[in-house]
């Protein structure tokens, strides 16, 4: 796919709590193998609108196009099954599970052998079992975690947790990764690490990555391209450098007039 | 040995009916499903046993044929798990203490409905269920082959990629839906699977107690099954097992320790009277002091380092 090409589309997308209008008729596209960075002051509506196109919530209005398919009326393993992936900003890992587990459950796309199979112990489980093993392995390996795998999820230093949470991410193969905060609670040192390491897993895995953060320096140095919500309204969309010097960026984070 | 069997082969035999019954409530459980509906399932079996062996399957001679049991628990199995589904799905939208009452209902509507139905018996229910084993020891034959498959399959469960799915879908269902877990086929899988055992069971269960009324499936026998799972432990399949067991039994040796002689009169006395009111007792400091169960995974494990550990000691 040439890089141009659109894989998700923003279309008018509004989403209403009762009397809260959360994100408003919100509009933009990602194109294929950018890094996009969704920013704005908290209850802005960012995660409001990872939930949406993830089909955590459905959208009260507008189109959510992923390629040719309308997410719409989709349910969330549905839209996970087309090759969407998340990271949640409050931390969904399986926390009594052990690490490797955590990883191994997200493989869930990937293992075709039955109940049935598995309890019976088919040469085939048994294969897929080892491989899904190995590979869970693989991506622990990637995010620095490989030697905490027999670990419970819930005795991870919080950082470790946040890695966690991208390696199960990465499990699934997506080619469309949204990463919520990804960087929330992590020492400078830490911010500039995964940095590198979400520009290597694009570069790697071909993907596209869209990424709420708060960290300013950490959102201009990595995205190609940069959202700014405010009160659930689109209010900015460009280059970083065009962004950051926006007035309307500007006096939604410092509060003007 | 002979005479042992001859008196507590009856206790013995409810001792596994507990067991499996605890895991009929697990299964659900393992899914993070809280389902009450186990003795609806269990008073289905029984009653479709009892029709079938004492108005359908043609049988002469003293003995019921062994494989006709057989067949009424998969006709019982077969029908539970139709049930299961068409109810699960539905229902299995709701959460927790919802899900909970949900199931209380279909226990309390199949109870109205065998009290009120010809079929069924109404309040009399079934009598006269024919036996295929001289002496309730005999169900041994097939209580000790179902509960040791069961725990062999539960185990095979545990440590497959479902059961990892069952575990993901109790710590976090919205997070393993959007890891491509349908979360739905699961929860149903999972109440599908405890029905079919807890409808085999009461098919066999209507032959060992001879008789099936309307008493078998009531909400007192779902707490009493919960109880197994909460007391044993519910994070591995062996904690309903041992929880199943010591419950079932519980009552009936608190009888007999009343009656062994030496013990002080008030003491024996409030033993047998009170046996219930232990029982309870027990359920409720269990919770407290152990609100994990007895049985815990991180038990399992120790056990199983220190059965290691032993012959090396030995051999060096």
């Amino acid at each position: 796919m040439s890089p141009d090409v659109p894989i998700l589309e923003v279309q008018n997308i509004t989403r209403r709590f009762s009397g809260l209008v959360a994100v408003n008729n919100v509009s933009f596209a990602v194109r294929t193998g950018e890094i996009f960075g969704l920013i704005g002051p908290n209850g802005a509506g960012k995660t409001t609108l990872f939930n949406v196109i993830t089909g955590l919530t459905p959208p009260s209005s507008g189109q959510l196009r992923y390629g040719q398919t309308s997410l719409n009326q989709l349910r969330p393993h549905q839209i996970a099954r087309l090759g969407v992936a998340r990271t949640f900003q409050n931390l969904r890992l399986f926390g009594n599970l052990s690490v490797l587990e955590n990883v191994a459950i997200a493989r869930h796309l990937h293992i075709h052998t039955g109940l049935v199979q598995s309890i019976v112990g088919t040469r085939a489980a048994k294969t897929e079992e080892r491989q899904t093993a190995l590979k869970a392995l693989e991506i622990l390996e990637l995010v620095g975690l490989a030697s905490k795998a027999e670990q419970t999820a819930r005795n991870l230093a919080y950082g470790d947790q946040r890695r966690l949470e991208l390696a199960r991410a990465l499990a699934l193969q997506p080619q469309l990764l949204l990463l919520d905060e990804p960087a929330a609670g992590m020492n400078p040192n830490e911010k500039g690490a995964l940095s590198q390491l979400i520009h290597q897993i694009r570069d790697r895995f071909d993907l596209t990555v869209i990424l709420i953060e708060h960290h300013v320096p950490l959102v201009m140095g990595l995205c190609d391209r940069i959202a700014v919500l405010d009160f659930g309204q689109l209010i900015a969309l460009g280059k970083p450098e065009a962004v950051r010097h926006d007035p309307a960026v500007i006096a939604a984070y410092l509060g003007g007039e | 040995m002979g005479n042992f069997l001859d008196s507590y082969g009856f206790l013995i035999v409810s001792t596994f009916w507990g067991a499996l019954l605890g895991l009929s409530v697990y299964l659900p459980l393992m899914a993070g499903q809280l389902s009450l509906a186990s003795p609806g399932f269990y008073a289905l079996g029984g009653y479709i046993a009892a029709i079938l062996s004492t108005q359908v399957l043609p049988h002469s001679g003293e003995t019921y044929p062994f494989g006709f049991v057989l067949l009424e628990m998969g006709v019982a199995g077969l029908v539970s798990a139709v049930l299961a589904v068409i109810l699960g799905i539905p229902v299995l939208r709701l959460r927790g203490i919802y899900l909970a009452i949900a199931t209380i209902a279909f226990v309390e509507i199949l109870r109205v409905l065998a009290l009120n139905l010809e079929i069924t018996g109404g309040a009399i229910g079934i009598f006269s269920i024919p036996q295929p084993f001289r002496s309730p020891v005999g169900y041994l034959w097939i209580a000790l082959p179902l509960l040791v498959l069961t725990m062999v399959l539960l185990y095979r469960l545990e440590q497959s990629h479902t059961g990892r799915v069952f575990r993901a879908i109790r710590e976090d269902e919205l997070a393993a839906d959007t890891m491509g877990i349908d979360p739905t086929y699961y929860k149903v899988l999972s109440f599908t699977l405890g029905a079919i055992l807890a409808g085999m069971v009461g098919a066999v269960s209507a032959h060992f107690f001879n008789t099936w009324n309307a008493k078998q499936g009531t909400f007192d026998n779902s707490i009493i099954y919960l109880a197994f799972v909460l007391s044993g432990g519910s994070r591995t399949f062996v904690g309903p097992v041992v929880g199943g067991m010591v419950l079932t039994a519980l009552p009936e040796v608190l009888r007999t320790i009343a009656n062994i002689g030496g013990i002080p009169l008030w003491l024996g006395g409030f033993l047998q009277a009170m046996r219930l009111i232990i029982f309870g007792l027990l359920i409720v400091l269990g919770s407290m002091f152990y609100p994990q169960g007895i049985v815990t995974p991180e038990l399992l494990n120790r056990l199983k380092l220190a059965f290691r550990k032993q012959p090396k000691r030995i051999s060096t």
